[in-house]
């Protein structure tokens, strides 16, 4: 997958990009309006993550443009404006997602790979974990001998968890993806321990979940072969 | 008192104090008038007698005889000329009696004068009676009251007219600068028209100060929005290095614990930023009041999100709220945020095992209130004043937040124009109201 990062902060991008090519994305970057035209009007990309704060033109003429020139892509905008008319006007535009800053790169991975699936229909949404099959689509976690419920954030977390397997996911990182930024003001929260907890619970019932490791000190992963 | 009311009183005192002044005066006044007359008149009667005299003689008055004299029919008045034995020269106008043949006695005023004709001294009297001098004093001294009272009930009608309409100004200035606005000031000042220039000074006196304050406040918003706004980028980028830095396996766990305590504290600076960008948003009325909303189904997504908050610490929730109720023009997500804020402080400042009551009520003047009521530590009753302000943690720990809580809940009330009261008790507990307006 091509992505182009378009951010006028130099030290960003490198982040983003250093943390996409990890997960095998080919990564161009473009710090200015004007370059990031020109660059669209020469390669075609899978994905354009925009930041709608450039220092020569608003990121949002990009998104039209963008619509225009290279359909096929992914438009996620990435703004520290945090303004809701412009993430209504993005979406309105085109724009498949949009992302606050300051995000988790992980964030900013699982909406990609989110995006990527309702785009590109990339369906795996059976998944099997040990004894288990999760069924995304349905939000389903199914056991030969039974189907078991979790609750909607029980679902979230191990899905999100599932979809980055083999990484670990700190706790603050597990629960801005399930809480979202500023709903909550507590730093330290216990909450996602409680969360796993009843998971192992509810799913200890039927097999082991030792596939769900914690990771002590930081947090939580999936391990699968 | 008004300022008005004190000019016309003032205005009508001094008025008055003259008025008595001059009543007080007017007799003697009147009476000095009637003598300054006499005296005119009994000297134009002497002119005129002289002139008779030097061209006719004095005998046009005697006649031959040695005396002349002569009574007006009441005695108010005679005139007399008489032979005198003495040269002397006398001129004088005095009072005295004449007391007549028939024991009357009256007093005049007399002019008395010699003059000399035909080598003869003579002796000119003129005589006014002074009861006719002073018959018209009392009559005269009445109109002069009556004509005076009516000049002053004049003028000072004129005055009260005039106080009001050279006072009104200034209850415009008032009325339009000071009372009925509503801060932070919007509408640009609009100049009052007056030609007192000490009301045009205080006027533009008003304006410039409220231009100063308004100013003061958007810069300090401005601040406020542009501080936490400029903070997200370097956050940003801190941010995206720890992530990159913690996927970069094999790590010791050391470094990976130091990393995850960095990744913490930035975390908070991150909450303390968007909050009070979210503070500032609020202020600047970025948000759009346009939702209709359940309040029982409101508070029941909140505790649904909340939920597992309660069973970690074992907190029973009771929920009371009509199926009804319905607030109109508000703001869903900022609504969201103030009950999500307030419950979640009464599930954090509760003891384990206690209890939440979440009720609803009409109130009189027909207003809607949303009470929170928890069975917690309690807010101290000195710290009770300030747990809206920004970065006021009455129930200061580690864990209790970053202390912005509640200053988002009083812009999200301010925003939508709700009351919010605060009743609590060490140990007990706390309570919250929220009052939305009718």
């Amino acid at each position: 997958m091509k992505v182009l990062i378009i951010e006028d902060e130099k030290t960003l991008a490198y982040e983003v990009a250093a943390f996409l090519r990890k997960a095998f994305y080919v990564c161009d970057m473009a710090h200015t309006f004007k370059d990031a035209l020109e660059m669209l009007g020469i390669n075609q990309y899978d994905f354009i993550l925009i930041d709608l704060g450039l220092p020569d033109g608003d990121g949002l003429k990009i998104v039209e443009q963008t619509k225009k020139t290279n359909p096929e892509a992914a438009c996620i905008i990435l703004t520290a404006r945090g303004n809701l008319e412009d993430k209504v006007i993005g979406l309105d535009l085109g724009a498949d997602d949009y992302l606050a800053k300051p995000f988790y790169l992980l964030e900013l991975q699982s909406r990609m790979q989110a995006v990527a699936r309702r785009k590109f229909n990339i369906t795996e949404d059976l998944l099997t974990l040990g004894e288990f099959n999760i069924d995304l689509q349905k939000r389903l976690v199914i056991h030969p001998q039974a189907k078991i419920e979790l609750s909607k954030k029980e679902f979230d977390l191990l899905s999100y968890l599932l979809l980055n397997k083999n990484r670990v996911l700190t706790r603050i990182q597990l629960s801005e993806h399930i809480w979202g930024t500023f709903a909550d003001d507590d730093y330290d929260s216990n909450y996602i321990d409680a969360h796993i907890k009843n998971i192992r619970k509810k799913l200890n019932v039927f097999g082991t979940t030792d596939w769900l490791e914690t990771v002590r000190g930081v947090g939580y992963r999936i391990k699968n072969k | 008192m008004k300022l008005s009311t004190k000019l016309i009183l003032f205005i009508t005192g001094s008025k008055f104090a003259v008025v008595l002044l001059f009543v007080l005066c007017l007799p003697f006044l009147v009476q000095k008038i009637a003598s300054e007359y006499t005296n005119y008149s009994l000297r134009e009667q002497q002119k005129k007698v002289i002139k008779n005299v030097e061209k006719n003689g004095v005998d046009y008055y005697l006649q031959g005889e040695k005396n002349f004299g002569s009574y007006t029919m009441l005695k108010e008045e005679y005139i007399s000329i008489e032979q005198s034995q003495f040269y002397n020269h006398i001129d004088t106008i005095k009072n005295a009696q004449r007391v007549f043949a028939d024991n009357d006695t009256l007093n005049y005023r007399i002019l008395s004068y010699t003059f000399i004709n035909g080598n003869r001294p003579y002796l000119l009297e003129i005589g006014k009676a002074t009861s006719s001098i002073n018959q018209y004093n009392k009559p005269l001294q009445r109109f002069a009251l009556y004509i005076l009272i009516a000049l002053i009930a004049l003028t000072v009608v004129i005055d009260l007219v005039f106080t009001r309409i050279l006072i009104k100004p200034l209850a415009k200035i008032i009325s339009t600068k000071l009372l009925h606005r509503k801060f932070p000031f919007r509408k640009q000042l609009e100049k009052v028209k007056t030609s007192t220039t000490d009301f045009n000074y205080l006027d533009e006196s008003l304006i410039s100060l409220m231009n100063k304050v308004n100013e003061a406040f958007v810069k300090e918003k401005e601040f406020t929005a542009n501080a936490s706004h400029e903070l997200m980028t370097p956050i940003s980028i801190l941010q995206s290095k720890m992530e990159n830095l913690m996927a970069d396996e094999p790590m010791s766990e050391e470094v990976t614990f130091r990393i995850m305590g960095m990744m913490k504290t930035l975390d908070r600076l991150k909450k303390i930023s968007s909050s009070l960008l979210l503070i500032s948003r609020i202020e600047n009325e970025q948000f759009i009041k346009n939702n209709t909303v359940k309040p029982l189904q409101l508070i029941q997504e909140i505790v649904e999100e909340i939920g597992h908050r309660l069973r970690t610490q074992n907190i029973s929730i009771e929920i009371n709220i009509s199926s009804s109720a319905m607030l109109k023009n508000v703001n869903y997500d900022l609504l969201f945020q103030l009950f999500y804020n307030l419950i979640n402080n009464a599930i954090k400042f509760n003891v384990p095992n206690g209890s939440i009551f979440i009720s609803d009520k009409e109130l009189e003047n027909k207003c809607y209130e949303i009470e929170i009521r928890d069975t917690g530590i309690g807010i101290a009753k000195d710290q009770i004043p300030f747990v809206f302000d920004r970065f006021s943690r009455t129930n200061a720990t580690e864990t209790t937040g970053h202390g912005l809580g509640l200053a988002i809940v009083k812009s999200i009330a301010i925003y939508h124009q709700l009351e919010i009261n605060v009743e609590s008790e060490m140990n007990k507990g706390t309570t919250f109201r929220v009052v939305f307006p009718y």
